[in-house]
């Protein structure tokens, strides 16, 4: 082993390309504060009979969304606060302008910071483009009634909520905007955790989980069709859950999509708490099929993170989900590696978490996939950690609770207050790194990326263009973190920019095949997968030490396939549907 | 003999069953046997009954609820058992071996359990461990409960309750004539002072029985690893997730 190893050293020297760095090299620097992002989440406390249960089963709502929203070229963040006063802050990059990472909190000026009040609390965040003008717009998803913000292009948003068909009250937690039928328009799957409960007025004090492992009271998935623009211009959506097969009643905590078995179109994992994960294959026609068990099997996990990556590199999706593993409760994470279509044509996945090490994450949160190193080989960041508070542990409550016989669980009257108990608190995140697809080695110490602060969302991005990915992290009651990756340069990248005409602008559901090196690798473009966050809509691969690339595939959700090669490393490329070839990226561009 | 006796008698003989069939009914053994050989055949819903019916007859015996359990899990029936042992402890409360059998059921059912049922599981097998013990103190019962509680989280204190428990069970064990089985308890205890964080304590008494039981493999494998490779053994062994070992054949097999 150590020969081969040496005889690789050699190899690559001899090739005068970088040997990956050194294993004590810190690969992050936390620029939270530099960047002037260090502004605090704070939790809402709700003002009802309930608020002191409420309290520990609400430390939610640290959400972060990357888009660059002013066409800048620099991707830029959107932070959620949840408290009442709370003002959600959208951060404009910075970098192109001063050369060095910072933001600055424009949220006011653009008509988007006021997502919270006394009968609405933000809880997640997503940026799309749902009228395909090229602008981001966003949507703020709530306790409460969700936000639908139309980017107006010139630094402003407009609320255009109700107008466009989405003003209801719902308890939603996550979102994603993806072209479930591939009309050219992204879609709207919202997830909601409680069911459609006034939580700021309950008229009854049953609407907590039935059952800790088979809960059927929750708010289930809400799928909203882009209608497109109307004869006003204003593009509206309609409620297709059912017709789309996707009635639900899980408390879902996270959704996420792509192409599981390789039909063009998305399908879905619906990550749930208390309860069975669901796995959905889309049908083609504007409808889904609930195919969990065969798929995935029949889980009681409390399921919070629904990550989609080709971990192996062997050409098929797989799907990362975290639960719960501490020493009161045993379940461990999924890693579901994709076996592909049996051959009853059935996709099948089976769980890897175990043998990869990556099964124990404590009380997980997002978990998001990343080639951090650019070795070619996607990584695995997840943030962890519910209640971290007094030296108290809340878990003896929740047993006396649990052991009482034929107690109702849905009431919340039942359930302990959690005070200044801690419950999985003071949790170590983990950095995983990729060890050649079959296992994974926790790195995060040794990067600086261990802290206990209760972790929500990780949004990944290329913050300053220089091809190695940051992290930034949103904590419950805390302050976020952005992790600066500085890396010493020398493992190959690029990165595409993808940009749909017949598909939907933003490209989302577009799948990538990069051959270079001798070795192919697939990326897709999500359109928010990820518990509380999400992360650049821009392609990264880590091409190690390919000097070269060989082929890029392009399939485009509109059905299209694209296929260009002789595309230069180690920048960013502009790669628009149909076009012949490559396009400098703006804001690289101007640097050059 | 008058035709009217005569007529009475063959009444009588006719009436009966065949003798095969009355000699199965016969005896709970019997019943056990049939039940064995259904099991062995994979014939679970054959074999079920049968062990029951030679259980509700004899319901102090450990071989017949050990067995009826081996093949409970075989066929995942866990909730007909829990139903049957229910009943059982209804019928005969002062019988200490239908309540242990009783927990062992619902231990039994833990690694096909969520977490959250894997406790009220285990919190149940508690009770009836207990149960066990206060109608008949045996080193079994104490072994049992004993070991059961190092399953716990440290933060629900039950450690040193287990820790009681085996050390009671081994003075028990001390006042016969040794037993293999025996070992069971001082692997537990070591484990009960490593769950302690008494690390010494630990491993003075996983060497202590390596005298009296030379060559046992985990007390071998306790003895051979260190911090963190030790923690990590015991943290598997101590899974909530793998199936506890609750097969008594040592035990009935060498009484």
């Amino acid at each position: 082993m150590k020969g081969r190893a040496f005889a690789l050293l050699l190899g690559t020297a001899a090739l005068g390309v970088a040997a990956p760095p050194a294993r004590t090299t810190r690969g992050f620097e936390d620029r939270t504060a530099a960047a002037g992002l260090a502004h605090p989440h704070r939790n809402r406390r709700f003002k009802n009979p309930y608020a002191e249960i409420m309290a520990g089963y609400t430390a939610l709502g640290a959400a972060a969304a990357v888009a660059d929203y002013d066409g800048d070229g620099y991707e830029d963040l959107f932070v959620t606060d949840s408290s009442e006063t709370g003002r959600n802050h959208l951060y404009r990059n910075d970098y192109g302008k001063t050369g060095t990472l910072t933001f600055t909190d424009v949220a006011e000026e653009a008509g988007v910071a006021a997502g919270n009040d006394a009968a609405d609390a933000t809880a997640d965040a997503l940026f799309l483009d749902y009228d395909n003008d090229g602008q981001p717009d966003l949507f703020v998803v709530r306790f409460g009634h969700s936000q639908l913000f139309h980017n107006l292009g010139n630094g402003k948003f407009k609320d255009v909520t109700q107008a466009a068909g989405l003003d209801r009250y719902a308890n939603s937690i996550t979102a994603i905007a993806f072209d479930y039928d591939r009309d050219g328009r992204v879609d709207l799957l919202v997830g909601n955790y409680f069911q459609p409960v006034d939580l700021f007025h309950p008229d009854t004090p049953r609407f907590f989980p039935e059952s800790f492992e088979t809960a059927n009271n929750g708010g289930g998935v809400t799928l909203f069709h882009n209608d497109g623009p109307g004869p006003d211009g204003q593009v509206t959506f309609s409620d297709v859950t059912v017709k789309a097969g996707l009635k639900l009643s899980g408390w879902t905590l996270d959704v996420g999509h792509g192409d599981a078995d390789g039909d063009g179109d998305d399908d879905l994992y619906i990550a749930c708490d208390f309860g069975t994960d669901r796995f959905f294959l889309n049908n083609g026609d504007g409808t889904f099929t609930d195919r969990t068990e065969k798929a995935i099997g029949i889980d009681t996990k409390k399921g919070m993170n629904a990550e989609w990556g080709d971990f192996d590199n062997d050409g098929r999706l797989d799907v990362f989900v975290t639960n719960i593993t501490d020493d009161y409760m045993r379940e461990g994470n999924f890693l579901w590696h994709n076996d592909g279509p049996g051959a009853d044509g059935q996709v099948t996945f089976t769980d890897v978490a175990k043998e990869t090490g990556t099964w124990e994450t404590g009380w997980g949160w997002a978990g998001k996939f990343l080639d951090y190193d650019n070795d070619g080989w996607l990584d695995l960041y997840v943030v962890n950690g519910w209640v971290s508070a007094g030296p108290e542990s809340y878990v003896p409550d929740i047993f006396n609770m649990v052991v009482k016989p034929g107690l109702d669980l849905a009431d919340a009257r039942n359930w302990p207050p959690m005070g200044k108990k801690s419950l999985s608190g003071y949790e170590k995140k983990r950095l995983f790194h990729n060890e050649g697809g079959q296992h994974f080695r926790n790195e995060a110490a040794r990067h600086g990326l261990d802290s206990t602060r209760d972790g929500r969302g990780i949004a990944v991005a290329d913050f300053d263009n220089d091809g190695r990915l940051d992290l930034f992290v949103t904590n419950a009651g805390a302050e976020p973190y952005l992790y600066h990756n500085v890396l010493p340069p020398g493992p190959h990248w690029v990165e595409l920019a993808l940009e749909g005409r017949r598909s939907n602008r933003d490209a989302v559901g577009a799948e990538v095949r990069l051959t270079a090196g001798g070795k192919t690798w697939l990326r897709f473009v999500d359109g928010g997968n990820g518990f509380a966050s999400q992360s650049t809509k821009r392609l990264h691969f880590g091409l190690g030490s390919a000097a070269a690339i060989e082929r890029v595939e392009v399939l485009w959700p509109s059905g299209a396939s694209q296929v260009l090669d002789k595309i230069a490393i180690d920048r960013i490329h502009r790669l628009v549907e149909g076009d012949p070839g490559v396009q400098p990226f703006p804001a690289e561009a101007r640097k050059r | 003999m008058t035709i009217k006796t005569f007529l009475s008698l063959l009444l009588l003989v006719l009436a009966a069953p065949p003798a095969s069939a009355a000699a199965l009914a016969a005896t709970p053994e019997m019943d056990f046997q049939a039940g064995e050989q259904a099991a062995a055949a994979k014939d679970f819903r054959a074999a079920l009954p049968r062990f029951e019916a030679a259980l509700a007859a004899d319901p102090d015996s450990l071989r017949y609820a050990s067995e009826y359990r081996m093949t409970v899990i075989a066929a995942k029936a866990y909730d007909r058992a829990l139903g049957f042992f229910k009943k059982l402890v209804l019928d005969h409360p002062r019988s200490a071996p239908a309540a242990l059998n009783y927990g062992y059921a619902y231990v039994d059912k833990i690694p096909a359990a969520g977490s959250i049922t894997q406790v009220i599981l285990a919190n149940s097998a508690q009770g009836w461990f207990t149960k066990s013990i206060e109608i008949q103190p045996t080193w079994l019962a104490l072994f049992t409960r004993g070991n059961s509680y190092l399953y716990w989280p440290k933060v629900f204190g039950r450690t040193p309750l287990g820790v009681a428990d085996l050390e009671a069970a081994i003075k028990m064990s001390q006042a016969v004539p040794k037993r293999p089985y025996h070992v069971r308890a001082w692997i537990s205890l070591g484990d009960g002072y490593w769950k302690l964080d008494q690390a010494d304590r630990a491993r003075a008494t996983w060497s202590e029985a390596s005298k009296l039981f030379p060559d046992n493999p985990q007390l071998k494998a306790r003895l051979a690893r260190l911090g963190d490779d030790l923690k990590e053994y015991i943290e598997n062994e101590l899974d909530p997730n793998r199936r506890v070992d609750t097969d008594l054949k040592p035990v009935w097999m060498e009484p």
